[in-house]
This record gives structure tokens, sequence and C-alpha cells, in this order.
């Protein structure tokens, strides 16, 4: 066992000790900050209240209507109202051009009958601001059918109000903080990292197993202690860092997060801030937290066998990264269908993902933090990934111990087989 | 009798289309300098590599310090070089030999201070916090050297420790394999270089394709496959010499250098005749003596230019 942690303690100290793991450790925080907030920021500020001039057509004072519900909308700055007529599109667009303007909206006596208009701006895909427009056209042109038609658009108003739908995770029986947005985020996050932190530390096991090979280090230590020692205190080593990682993340992202609000604060608009930022920073369970690390845990020992057999199977770091895709590409089939489980964790595609060992890891978690789970599926998941870490291990164990010693051509299918029969 | 330090029984390694070691047998006796010679592809490694549980046997037993397991499970009374060097590039020095002492069962506590003592011997005392890929080839070897035999093993296996080394370092390792025998320590290493195996070895056993070809002391070696020979040098050209050379009468066999040769005389002949021939040929004699073959003789004659074509090696 003394030799065992001698190699654990090697991997440890020679990877924590590297720049790399600090340059990872600053920057995954800072990554993973910015995915969650990047788009806040952009959401909260959008670019502001857009300059736009509406151009009427209408013979029924809709045109007006339109201007004056735009300019009571925080998102618009109505700068002028101008008729419609020949050329003024084209003298707007100039506006537009040179930036005097951000659009203009072009109603006529169709968008009420029809539901017709155009908008004309530099950016169509503020989503935010597209939909408020046509939120504004829609209720004008319902409102201006309905008068038509006798009815008292006071009482549409009232009869139309629509439902505000909270939305709020039950996890177990208990109604937690996060939302259904959050429960996605979250999930989305969380597939992202799994997806990079198993690819990382498996990838720094094959090349360790790989460096020992190609330095032939192995073959003094292969004298020293059986090669399923070596494999067991590698990954246990290179598992440690991973933890530690995570134990640095964990601090950090905490710390960016809670600076997050208050630079926030300052973006969103004053009344909605102090409620909307509180809602939209993630509140993470403990229990969401212990699922993450378990299948982390569980994917990193499953995976990292694989990777090692990859590192004793190459002689160089070319054949390594041909040979790593197989491994890569298993890995990636869950991490690509985080949006079916996201939106669907119910399926039975989800619940195919989750048994089976090889997507499970990134799968379960996933559908954790989309929605809730009964307790036996998770249960059976992690009975199947354990016996597959168990399995996948002493093969991988078998290929190693020939593996390491090999030296030249890359060994076939078939001689692998041999291997692990030996 | 003394139990042997290493012990092999009718050991067989066969890879997939040949057999790398051929029921070999052999003894060494604790305290001596014992020489695994052969030509190249003869099985040296494979057998070393058995000796240290790297590989095991197909057939056969390997005992060491008379117990029947290998080289993992008395690790910390071994040591072993092996032929194709390696240590982790990025790694400092001490913290290498600390790892690989380590590893084979002793203390850091122990191992650092050791570490440094013998960083000091060979004149690395300033590098020992420096990462290994910032020293040079020989320091490097140098630093392997010292991993082998910082735990300070009662049996030292080196498997050709000589390859690749400059005549100081070649020196160097050569003082501490002395050395080390002389502290009572028994050294096992291969090489297929005879003249650094006969000024050093007590014992030694040549092999070829995997099969013994002869063993024992250096002595009875030289005795039993010895005859009768005769080394000649000359002053100027040699070439009046050739007919001599090609008389079968006197001369079995004759190596012929240029400025020296190498001559077994011919059953029944005599040394004297051919000084005669030699002096009424013309040439100027600088040397005439009679005298043991070398072990580079008895090892070309024993294993043979077809022996010396090693086998394809699909695995080497």
């Amino acid at each position: 066992m003394r030799k065992v942690w001698a190699v654990v303690r090697r991997e440890f100290v020679e990877r924590v000790r590297s720049k790399w793991f600090w340059v990872t450790a600053v920057l995954g925080p800072l990554f993973f900050g910015a995915i969650v907030i990047i788009p806040m920021k952009l959401q909260a500020s959008g670019g502001g209240a857009k300059r736009v001039v509406v151009v009427d057509g209408t013979t029924t004072g809709f045109g007006a209507r339109v201007a004056d519900s735009l300019t009571r909308n925080p998102e618009f700055t109505i700068v002028g109202r101008a008729v419609f007529g020949a050329g003024v599109a084209d003298s707007l667009a100039r506006q537009v051009g040179a930036k005097q303007l951000d659009g203009f909206l072009i109603v006529t006596d169709s968008t009420v009958e029809t539901g017709l208009a155009e908008y004309d701006a530099s950016n169509v895909s503020s989503f935010r601001h597209i939909e408020a427009l046509r939120g504004v056209l829609d209720r004008l042109a319902v409102n201006a059918r309905l008068e038509r038609a006798g009815v008292d658009p006071g009482l549409v108003n009232r009869a139309q109000l629509r439902v505000d739908l909270r939305t709020r995770k039950i996890s177990g029986s208990k109604t937690t903080g996060e939302s259904s947005a959050q429960s996605f985020g979250l999930a989305y996050v969380m597939a992202i990292v799994l997806f990079l932190v198993i690819t990382i530390y498996g990838v720094n096991v094959m090349s360790s197993v790989l460096e020992e090979k190609t330095t032939r280090v192995v073959e003094v230590l292969v004298s020293s202690l059986r090669p399923f020692q070596l494999l067991l205190g590698k990954v246990v080593g290179v598992g440690a860092v991973s933890m530690f990682q995570f134990l640095i993340w964990l601090v950090g992202g905490t710390l960016v997060l809670s600076r997050a609000a208050a630079l926030l604060g300052g973006l969103a608009p004053p009344e909605a801030t102090a409620e909307q930022v509180a809602l939209e920073l993630p509140t993470v369970a403990a229990a969401t937290i212990g699922v993450f690390l378990t299948y982390f845990l569980g994917g990193f020992l499953l995976y990292s066998a694989m990777f090692a057999v990859v590192g004793a199977i190459s002689s160089n770091e070319q054949e390594a990264r041909q040979a790593q895709l197989p491994v890569m590409f298993l890995l990636m089939i869950a991490y690509l269908s985080v949006f079916a489980l996201a939106t669907n964790p119910g399926s039975a595609y989800a619940v195919a993902l989750s048994l089976i060992p090889f997507t499970a890891p990134i799968a379960m978690p996933v559908r954790w933090a989309a929605g809730s789970l009964p307790g036996y599926e998770i249960g059976l998941s992690l009975g199947i990934l354990a016996a597959a870490i168990v399995g996948v291990t002493w093969t991988a164990a078998r290929i190693y111990r020939i593996g390491i010693l090999m030296t030249g051509k890359r060994p076939s299918v078939k001689e692998l087989a041999r291997w692990v029969r030996a | 009798m003394l139990t042997p330090m290493v012990a092999l029984e009718r050991v067989t390694k066969r890879f997939a289309g040949h057999t790398a070691v051929d029921g070999l047998s052999l003894s060494v006796p604790p305290g001596v300098i014992f020489g695994l010679l052969g030509p190249n592809g003869a099985g040296k490694t494979t057998t070393i590599r058995m000796i240290m549980d790297i590989l095991e046997p197909d057939e056969g037993t390997v005992r060491l310090f008379g117990q029947e397991f290998g080289g993992r499970s008395h690790s910390a009374r071994a040591g072993y070089l092996p032929e194709e060097r390696g240590l982790y590039p990025r790694m400092r020095v001490l913290d290498v030999l600390v790892f690989l002492a380590e590893v084979k069962g002793v203390s850091r506590r122990v191992a650092g201070p050791k570490a440094d003592e013998w960083l000091d011997r060979l004149g690395l005392g300033d590098w020992r916090l420096r990462r290994v890929n910032e020293l040079s080839k020989g320091m490097q070897q140098k630093v392997q050297f010292i991993s082998t035999v910082l735990h300070d093993p009662d049996l030292v296996i080196l498997d050709e420790p000589f390859l690749g080394l400059d005549p100081v370092n070649t020196q160097v390792v050569k003082d501490a394999v002395v050395e080390l025998r002389r502290r009572g320590k028994t050294i096992v290493f291969s090489t297929h270089i005879m003249e650094q195996a006969e000024k050093l070895c007590d014992e030694l056993c040549i092999i070829a394709r995997g099969k013994k070809l002869v063993d024992g002391t250096l002595s009875d070696i030289k005795r039993t496959h010895g005859g009768h020979h005769l080394v000649v040098g000359f002053d100027g050209s040699a070439g009046a010499a050739q007919p001599v050379f090609l008389d079968r009468q006197l001369v079995k066999k004759a190596d012929d250098y240029g400025q020296y040769a190498e001559l077994e005389l011919a059953a029944g002949a005599d040394a004297q005749m051919i000084l005669q021939r030699l002096v009424a040929s013309g040439v100027r004699l600088s040397r005439f003596e009679l005298m043991e073959p070398s072990l580079n003789r008895i090892f070309i004659d024993l294993v043979g230019s077809e022996a010396a074509r090693p086998e394809a090696r699909p695995d080497a």
C-alpha cells in the first residue's frame, strides 16, 4: 500500500505544482462565471432603448396609438412620426445607416385588417425588442378589431389578463429555490463542466501513462510494483487533483457569483434589481452538488480506466490522440443529448442514457438538475455504473499490464482481446 | 554451498512466433560480478526482465535470494537499471530519486538524505533541484544509476550499463560497480562488449538465441575454451606475414587486425616454428606472445557468425 501511496502522492504533487493546474483553477470559475453572467448582462443591457420612428400609413389613428403605446415602453424611444409616402422609407433607411436612428416601424391600415406590419432596423435579432414590438402591435390590433365590432376594449383587456406562471422545482418533497429557467441553465452548465472535467482529467491519466511508457520509466516501476498498483495509484492521484480543483472552483465560483450580484445591480433597470438579480443567481441545493460529485467520480473512474488503456496501447502522442477518439465519442453522446435530457428528463431516451454506464455520468446529473428523479432510478443507475467501473477497470488493467511494456506497432482489437484473456 | 542470489531453472519465454529464452538455467553466487553475455537479440534483456518480474516465464522457475519470487517481491533488496533508460523529464532530480526509492519500499525520510549523499558523490549536488530535462544525457545516466543503487540493494542488475556512455562516465560507472562488489554486493550485468566483461566479471554466462552456450568462472572458461593462442604485433606492414597465417599446418585460425594479429595454433604446431617463419619472411615484429585467448575470441568462436544473426523479433 505504501508503494501505491507513493504513486498517488507523485501524481498529486507534480500536477498541483504545475502552472497549468493553477491557470485552470483561476480561469475555471471565470469561464463558468462568464457563461452565466455574460448572457444575463447582455440581456440586461440589450443595447438600451431603441430610437424608432413610427411611419404612419393608417387612416384610423391606429398609427398614433402605436406610437403612443411605444412611448410608454422603456425599451423604445419614439423620436418621431412620419406620414407614409413615397421615399419616406428610403430617407429613414439612410438615417439608420448614419446611426441617427435604430429603426422604423411601418404600420398601415392593413396591419389591422391582415395583421401585417414592417420593422426595419439595424438590428433585428434582438429577441427582446422584437417580442416587445410584436406584443404592442398584437394588443392594439386586437383592440382595434374589437372596437370596430363594437366591443369595449377595456373589458377585453381585463378578460385577457395573463397568468404569471411562477415555476419552482420540487426536489424530494421540498420546494427548492430553483426556477425552471435556472434548472435548465444548471443542467446545461453541469453537462459542460462534467464533459470538460472528465475529458481533461481522463486525458491527464492517459498522458501520465504515456509519459511513463515513452520515457521507459515504467520498466523500473513495474519491477517494483504490480501494474495494477501503478494504475490504481495513478487514477486515485489524478482523481484527487480533480477533487482539489473542484474545491478551488467551488470556493472561487461562490466568490465570483456573489460579486456578480453587485455587478448586475449596476446594469439592470433600477426598480427590478433586487428581485430579478436574486432570482437569476443559481441557488444550488446540496443534494445537487452531491449527485454531481458522485457521478463525476463514477464517470472519472470509468473513463480514466479507458483513457489509461489508450495511453498504454499508444507509443506516442499522435497515436494516442487518434486512439482516444472512440472514448471521446462515447462521452460525447450524453453531452450532445443535453437539450433532450433537460427538456424531457422523463423520456425513454433519457432513462436509457442514464442506465447505460458510459452516458450516465453526464445524463443523470442533467436529469437531476432539470427535474426530480425517483430514488430507485438513481440507485439502479449508480449500481450499473459501479459494476461497469469494476468490469472496465479489470479489463483495462489486463490490457495496461501488457501494453505499457510494448513498443512499436499499436495492437489490433484482436490482440487486445488476447491480452485480456491471457 | 551458499544460496545463490539469482537462480534460474530451465526458464523458457516465448513471444508470438519465436522463443526468446529457451530452457535457460543459471546460478549467480553472492558477492560476484556476473556477466550475462550474448549477441544482440540473444535473450539477455528478456532474461533480466524475468528475473525482475517484469515478464513471467512460460516455463521454469526464477528464484531470488533462495525464494521463489522475482524482483518485485524483493524490490527493496534488488536494484535494476533497464537497458532503455528513462526518468520523468519534468520532475526535479531529487524528487525522482526519492520517488523511485519510495516505490521500492524505502521511506521518504531515509531516501532524501541518501539521494543527496549520492548526488554529491557523483558531482551532481548542484543539480538536485533542477528538472531532469535540464540535465545532459550523461548526468541523466548518472541519476539513473543512483536510482538503481540508492536503496542499498544486495543485488544489482544492470542491463547494458555502459551503453551510450562516454569514456569518462564509463569509468564512473565501472568504479561504482567495483565499489559495490567490494562492499559485498552481487552484480549481474549484461553486455555484448567483451572487453568490459573480461575486465570486470568473476563469473559469466554466454547465451545465444536464448540458449546457454557456456557458463562458469572467467578463468575456467578460458582454460576449457582456450586452445593455444599467440599474439603478434608488427612494426610496419604485416603483408609479408600472410603466407604464414594461411599455413594450416601451423595456424588453425588467424584474426588479422593489420598491425596486430591473434593466432590460434593448429594441433601439434610449435610457436617457435611460427616465429622462425615470421622472421624469415622479413616482417618486423614488435610483439610475440603466447597467451590465453581473449574473451572476445572465445565468444566469437562459440556464438559463430550464424547465431549472431538474430531472428526476427516482433516484440523486442
